[in-house]
């Protein structure tokens, strides 16, 4: 029985359908159009191409973040609501874990580079154990500048390979200026933007081992809260600060 | 199928209230779940649209499934599914569109985008079972105030509207500045009680006859440039009169300006629509005014006065009588305006 998998964290909008032994169908797309006018459509399309009928459906595994947080909604509220309508399982894929499935091969740091807005990436580090057959987040997620995780990675002294968004906007424009560290390697275009197949390949193992997500509360990861918080928040400590010098 | 049956599941989320509502037909609402935010934008005194988006992803579902459960309307009952696609935060608005663009493909029915001041006037339906078009509608919420003239259900001419600050927007902002908690309009309503309402005079702006459209920033900077100059002369303001002669003004543009407009169309009904409509003055004012020249006049219940799904429900029904639906490609339209439907 086939899972539908969503993926709509950057400006790829990538939809498949896949079962344990094969990607039936994906569509994936970077065009202008936004992810609110094509993802539905394209669920609809890809469903008839396959010839996979709504109530074939076994789970919704969806891109839970962390990306763009408008991106994210619009995927996961369409996950949510299909899950819900043909009550099956839903199951959250981190962005960064379904885009390190591009490179299931050991000895080698996985390392997604997403867009965190104002120069800033959000990045982790994978690893492939081989003997478990599982991508393994060996660094947890965290926001950094893009130099401060390239000149990281540098010192390393592992293989890296570098994909995701900030991947194609910062790191192809050093690599073309010679720029990277001789151990960091960036991925090619056909696997360096998310895709849906490996949200579905990811999503699968979750399944199979029983990781399903609440179709009443999923959240995206954001990892930052909004602005409005951190500047109220800010506000508060400067009046606390004042009011114990006044006091 | 007979159309007092159609079963529609409405979605609004165009703002910081996530709602779903069941209608059986076009006017009997089964369940209107709705969702508010309030309290959580209340310390940042105002809506945060990131915020708001974050709370509709959470909400979503169990609006969803609460509405569905107190209509006691089974998945497969659902016939048709409507939504808000505008105006409002474009975050919060693709929440509402996603799951009911989700919604509408898995259960393989029709999908219909509603835009929310539409659904405003038609909140006075679910009110007013008797109330029949032709009628003018005052629309008076958060972002907008317009005068409509509904000919029919899919038929409509907009008279004029607002030319920057709506009224909503007004309230809000005075109220932000004499120091009231947000949201601001209940509590000026409230303060207005105790106030002379002729204490201070205001300016009232494009007051010719026959023009409809309105415009509120003029009466809004007057409001503070007063407070500035009385915190000047070190002159202790009485707060509730201000709040009673803003208040005032306000009402008596919207009544001679509605009142013009059912005059010139020959309307023989008033109704008000939108958040503003749950203030109880504009309410009482606007209602003896319209009995003092014989005009008939309703407006919706309080809940149904402020964004609900259920009224969502109510225009999308009659659209879709006229075969006015949408496609899978529908999406938020954050500026979208009320104008002549035909």
């Amino acid at each position: 029985m086939p899972i539908l998998a969503l993926d709509t964290a950057t400006m790829v909008s990538s939809v498949a359908l896949a079962d344990e032994k094969k990607i039936m169908a994906e569509l994936t797309l970077q065009t202008k159009l936004t992810h609110s006018e094509t993802l539905m459509p394209h669920v609809q399309q890809i469903m008839e191409m396959a010839d996979v009928k709504r109530e074939d459906l076994e789970a919704i595994a969806v891109s839970i973040g962390p990306g763009s947080f408008t991106g994210l909604r619009i995927g996961l509220a369409a996950a949510k609501t299909m899950a819900y309508a043909f009550n099956i399982p839903l199951i959250g894929v981190s962005t960064m874990e379904a885009l390190a499935w591009h490179y299931p091969v050991p000895n080698v740091n996985i390392v997604p580079l997403i867009d965190a807005q104002k120069g800033n990436v959000y990045s982790a580090v994978y690893r492939w154990n081989n003997e478990k057959e599982a991508m393994e987040e060996i660094e947890e997620v965290a926001v950094y500048g893009f130099d401060e995780i390239i000149e990281k990675l540098g010192n390393s002294n592992e293989t890296c390979i570098l994909l995701g968004d900030m991947a194609v906007k910062k790191a192809l424009p050093k690599k073309a200026k010679g720029e990277l560290p001789a151990n960091v390697m960036v991925a090619p275009i056909h696997t360096i933007m998310p895709r849906a197949a490996t949200v579905a390949v990811a999503g699968l193992k979750k399944l199979a081992n029983n990781e399903i997500g609440s179709v009443m509360d999923m959240e995206p990861i954001y990892i930052r809260r909004s602005e409005a918080e951190d500047l109220w928040e800010k506000r508060q400590a400067k009046l606390k600060a004042e009011a114990e010098k006044n006091a | 199928m007979d159309k007092e049956n159609i079963i529609t599941l409405a979605i609004e989320s165009s703002c910081d209230e996530t709602s779903a509502a069941v209608l059986r037909g076009g006017r009997q609402v089964l369940s209107n779940i709705i969702s508010t935010q309030i309290p959580i934008h209340q310390k940042f005194g105002g809506v945060v649209p990131e915020i708001a988006s974050r709370k509709h992803i959470v909400n979503i579902m169990p609006v969803i499934d609460e509405a569905l459960r107190k209509a006691e309307i089974e998945l497969k009952d659902i016939n048709q599914v409507a939504v808000t696609y505008g105006p409002g935060l474009v975050g919060a608005l693709l929440v509402g569109v996603s799951a009911a663009k989700s919604l509408a493909f898995s259960l393989d029915v029709p999908l219909i985008g509603v835009n929310h001041l539409e659904g405003h006037i038609f909140a006075n339906f679910l009110s007013n079972p008797d109330l029949k078009p032709p009628f003018m509608a005052l629309v008076v919420s958060g972002g907008h105030t317009s005068l409509v003239h509904v000919k029919d259900y899919n038929n409509f001419s907009l008279m004029g509207q607002t030319r920057d600050d709506a009224a909503g927007e007004a309230f809000d902002k005075v109220a932000r500045v004499m120091g009231l908690p947000y949201p601001g309009g209940p509590q000026i309503d409230k303060l207005a009680k105790e106030g002379n309402p002729h204490a201070i005079d205001f300016p009232k702006a494009l007051q010719d006859k026959g023009n409809y459209e309105f415009s509120f920033s003029g009466l809004k900077s007057a409001v503070l440039n007063y407070l500035n100059s009385m915190k000047l002369k070190g002159i202790e303001i009485n707060k509730a009169d201000v709040a009673a002669s803003f208040q005032n003004t306000v009402i008596e543009v919207l009544i001679g300006k509605a009142l013009d407009a059912v005059a010139e169309t020959k309307c023989d009904t008033l109704v008000l629509a939108g958040g503003v409509a749950a203030n109880s003055s504009l309410e009482a004012r606007l209602r003896a005014a319209a009995e003092k020249k014989g005009i008939n006049f309703c407006y919706p219940d309080k809940i149904l006065c402020t964004d609900n799904a259920a009224m969502i429900g109510c225009r999308g029904y009659y659209q879709s009588l006229a075969g006015k639906k949408s496609d899978l490609y529908l999406n938020a339209v954050p500026s979208l305006a009320l104008q002549d439907v035909e």
